[in-house]
């Protein structure tokens, strides 16, 4: 292999926090060792959540950050750049590597007019007379879509997305070999931002520049660019090609990421990854990431992962990446009905994966052996064949007392509240009874563990209400007591069988969005069984369409809603009234 | 435009309506100046004192004195001076030349080193030098103006003689040519010239490095410091071009307290200009002179204000469209 156009290593940039500030010393770590090399041609983009480092990374590269904050390794063509004196940058800077920054709004000096502020490198560092450099301007303008007029006005009579393609053909003027583009499509509408991905591409083409995106937007990176970084609190936490970051995210922050991200195909609703981002003045120790994820093991506090590759891929992650939670592999079931020989098949092969903190919906109609899957996933039916391993652990092979501690990790809400809870119970009861099976803790310990999962549905955790009879409850009521009681021992993951359809539509709303709430909050896996495909994609990740016993199409939500490939998916979308045009449009 | 000269009209008119009641609101009045026990030519009598308030139209009633003056100053008749006997606009004319050569060559002076210091300050904010000047101007533009005056005149006048101790010119002096009558200008309108403009420099410095150190945090100087372009050009093209919108702006307010500080001053080098008339006038309770002195000292400003203003739309295209609209 050439050596690359572009070879960052071990980069650092860290700011000294602002000695007014009496805390004093903690210095900001911006970027925190990040490394990626760049051959000529190639397109990276970098994304990452806001703080993240992003920007940061991009001025280092044009040595902009204050003396002694930036170290490491950056070395354009050979030439080490880490270092340099403010002379030495200065002829590099937008003439070999250029940037658009990312607030295109306050990019430009108000007094100059445009066009004068997009000749002004030409004419320094190509010696360009003022007349040739206008003319070079104008037709930089008109190839990122601006007029002669834009070229005539000062910034402020710009518009938001006119002065980010002012800012574009600013950063070509020289015709640098790396173009680092900042959030170009930040605050834009959806057709412009389209057009503007365009012509990043385009551009890509016409000039064969090196090219480094710059964005919180997954899909919008992928568009441009052949590799994918992404960042976490200013490290590297996987890096692979566009492709299969977006398509199969690895790393548990890139998965949360994509979840996160809105996605002009889905109706779905956001819910960000847990927590927040941390301050990087003082990270977690160990892996960055770890308060947030879902599978933090000990290990994940006390050490950091290093950047590895696993699967052709840089991932930074004890574990390896993203695990699966429950894993079934052809599962069978089949029920003699009535004594008589006569067999129903009601699970015909199925294979399916739940990851780690993932909401996974299960769509079919009546009949089509939904319940019947969901209970041989949490180990309540055996397998005819096949098997179900949840956390690394074969439920066929568990003896009994290692299946009821099972239950402490997969929970069960069954399809008829009144079905499964005995009316005569009290509230307290019934969310306790599961604590009472296991013998967990003390009685107060118990009492306390029934009253936050009360509060964490929603519902009230006082005496009067506590003392209350199932019978006594409204639909929506008895239905939150069930998932309370799914939730009283902190499960890992929880298979919820219709858990809505007693309800009236909007009480289904509030209840669905509820348990992806307490999901998203516990970082639990959960695998909602459903009739009703326009309401579970609102919140789920994945889709699996099951019909008569075996599971005709999967995949992510966005996809199955929009592109659905079986005939059968499309029935239930065109079934769906809210949902009819959305199909029609595609 | 219009639309500001009718709210510099509207200034011009409160302000002369409090020219006319302010100095009215001073305890004493001009007669009893004139008519004081301790003075000489004291003569306390009814009748004398009636035909003098005749005389002045102190004995009209508020408003129809108001009116008359309204008239004056509209059509430039500003009276005649109670304490001197002389017309007002005779007075003014012989002294505003003189604040104006004095205000104007402080306020051009210290504007010129206030922009080039606060500039190179601002800079090379943080470093020795820029602390070192910033304390200096937080003390000189605290320091009182007589103080400085002082100063200068015992240093510079009494001690090492290079300049005269007081006045506008030598007295009693006939000048063979312009460029001698020049010189002996030049030569009386340092100090208290170098007086104003050490009290003017401090805010004009602070104004400049302030506002420029703001503007050196602004995205398009760390874009424009991307573009690899050289540091001249950052510092005068870009930082400081854009450094003149809030200087120009505060010019005004500048030309105002110029014209207090020549008040002082005036006194202390017996500087034949506005300053000592106004104090003189004070003193003595004169009306007409006081009315005289601050409407010109008030139109001096809004004329200030209004070039300012004007300058601003020129350098600032954001305000031109404003105004064109
Ligand atoms: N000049 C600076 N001085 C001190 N801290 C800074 C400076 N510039 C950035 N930071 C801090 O460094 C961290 C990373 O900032 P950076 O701008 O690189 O993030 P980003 O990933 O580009 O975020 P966004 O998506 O919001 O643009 C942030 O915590 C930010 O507050
Ligand atoms: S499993 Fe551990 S190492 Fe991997 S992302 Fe989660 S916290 Fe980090
Ligand atoms: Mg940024």
């Amino acid at each position: 292999m050439t050596e690359p156009l572009l070879s960052v290593q071990d980069l650092h940039v860290h700011f000294l926090a602002e000695p007014a500030d009496g805390r004093g010393a903690g210095a900001v770590r911006a970027v925190d060792g990040v490394s990626f090399d760049l051959a000529a041609g190639q397109a990276l983009a970098i994304v990452g959540e806001t703080g993240s480092g992003k920007t940061s990374i991009g001025r280092a590269l044009l040595g902009l950050h204050p003396p002694g904050s930036t170290w490491g390794s950056i070395r354009l063509a050979g030439l080490e750049l880490v270092g340099s004196a403010e002379a030495e940058w200065r002829p590099l800077r937008w003439r070999r590597i250029a940037m658009a920054v990312q607030s295109a709004g306050t990019a430009f000096d108000p007094v100059y007019r445009i066009g004068e502020q997009i000749a002004e490198p030409m004419r320094e560092h190509l010696g360009l007379p003022a007349d040739e450099a206008a003319t070079r301007a104008g037709a930089l303008a008109r190839r990122v879509g601006l007029e002669a007029r834009h070229l005539r006005a000062y910034p402020h009579q710009l518009s938001g997305g006119e002065k980010q393609r002012a800012m574009l053909a600013m950063a070509l003027s020289c015709e640098p070999e790396v173009l680092i583009v900042d959030e170009p499509t930040s605050g834009q509408d959806v057709l412009s931002r389209a057009q503007l991905l365009d012509l990043l591409r385009q551009v890509r083409v016409e000039t064969g520049l090196c090219l480094i995106l710059i964005s919180h937007d997954l899909a919008a990176a992928a568009q441009v660019a052949e590799r994918v970084a992404v960042l976490y609190a200013g490290k590297l936490v996987e890096v692979g090609t566009a492709r299969e970051v977006l398509e199969q995210p690895r790393h548990p922050y890139t998965w949360g990421l994509l979840n996160a991200y809105p996605n002009m195909t889905t109706a779905r609703d956001l819910r960000g990854i847990r927590g927040h981002s941390p301050d990087p003045s003082d990270p977690p120790s160990g892996c960055r990431f770890h308060p947030r994820c879902t599978q933090a093991v000990d290990l994940c506090r006390q050490a950091k992962p290093p950047l590895v590759e696993i699967g052709g891929r840089l991932i930074a992650c004890h574990l390896g990446g993203l695990q699966t939670l429950l894993q079934a592999s052809d599962l069978r079931k089949a029920f003699s009905s009535n004594g008589k020989g006569e067999v129903v098949t009601a699970v015909r092969g199925v294979s399916l994966e739940v990851y780690e903190g993932e909401v996974v919906a299960l769509v079919g109609e009546t009949g089509s052996g939904k319940t019947t899957l969901g209970r041989l996933l949490v180990g309540l039916l055996d397998a005819d064949s096949g098997h179900v391993v949840f956390e690394g652990q074969d439920l066929a092979a568990l003896n009994g007392r290692e299946r009821k501690a099972l239950r402490r990790r997969i929970q069960f809400v069954a399809q008829d509240p009144f079905d499964a809870i005995s009316p005569r119970l009290t509230v307290a009861a019934i969310v306790r009874e599961p604590l009472d099976v296991q013998r967990f803790g003390s009685v107060p310990e118990r009492a306390k563990k029934v009253r936050d999962a009360l509060r964490a549905v929603g519902l009230p955790a006082e005496p009067p209400f506590l003392e209350r009879r199932a019978h006594e409850l409204s639909g929506g009521q008895l239905q939150r007591v069930a998932i309370a009681r799914a939730l009283v021992l902190d499960p890992k993951m929880i298979v919820a069988d219709e858990p809505v359809s007693m309800l009236d539509a909007s009480e289904q709303a509030k209840v669905i969005n509820l348990l992806k709430e307490v999901q998203s909050e516990r970082g639990m896996g959960l695998l909602l069984v459903s009739h009703d495909l326009a309401l579970v994609r609102k919140v789920a990740d994945r889709i699996l369409v099951m019909r008569q016993g075996q599971v005709v199409e999967g995949g992510p939500a966005s996809r199955v809603v929009t592109r659905p490939q079986h005939e059968y998916t499309h029935a239930l979308l065109q079934a769906a009234p809210a949902l009819g045009w959305e199909v029609g449009q595609v | 435009m219009r639309a500001r000269i009718t709210s510099y009209l509207v200034t011009l008119w409160v302000v002369l309506t409090l020219n006319f009641l302010l100095p009215r609101l001073l305890p004493g009045d001009p007669l009893a100046a004139l008519l004081d026990p301790q003075s000489s030519d004291y003569v306390f009598d009814a009748e004398v004192r009636a035909a003098l308030e005749a005389c002045y139209g102190l004995d009209r009633p508020l408003l129809v004195q108001y009116g008359a003056y309204l008239r004056g100053a509209v059509t430039g008749d500003l009276g005649q001076s109670i304490r001197l006997n002389e017309p007002v606009g005779e007075l003014l004319t012989g002294h505003l030349p003189w604040t104006l050569l004095l205000t104007g060559s402080a306020l051009g002076l210290a504007s010129l080193v206030g922009l080039l210091g606060g500039a190179e300050a601002a800079w090379r904010r943080g470093s020795a030098a820029d602390r070192l000047l910033t304390a200096v101007s937080v003390v000189t533009s605290n320091a009182p103006v007589y103080f400085l005056g002082m100063m200068l005149l015992i240093v510079f006048g009494a001690e090492l003689g290079w300049f005269p101790l007081a006045g506008g010119r030598t007295p009693f002096s006939h000048y063979d040519s312009i460029p001698a009558a020049t010189a002996d200008v030049v030569k009386h309108l340092v100090l208290p010239a170098l007086t104003l403009t050490l009290s003017l420099l401090g805010i004009q410095f602070l104004l400049v490095r302030n506002n420029m150190v703001a503007i050196l945090g602004e995205d398009f100087m760390l874009v424009a410091r991307a573009k690899g372009l050289k540091p001249a050009r950052l510092k005068w093209r870009h930082a400081l071009r854009n450094t003149l919108l809030p200087f120009v702006a505060h010019l005004a307010a500048q030309a105002g307290l110029a014209i207090t500080g020549a008040v002082f001053i005036e006194t202390l080098f017996q500087y034949p200009g506005m300053g000592r008339l106004i104090f003189e006038a004070v003193g003595a309770r004169d009306y007409p002179v006081i009315q005289g002195v601050f409407l010109l000292v008030a139109i001096v400003v809004l004329t200030a204000n209004l070039l300012a203003d004007w300058l601003n739309t020129r350098l600032d295209p954001r305000l031109a469209e404003e105004v064109s609209r």
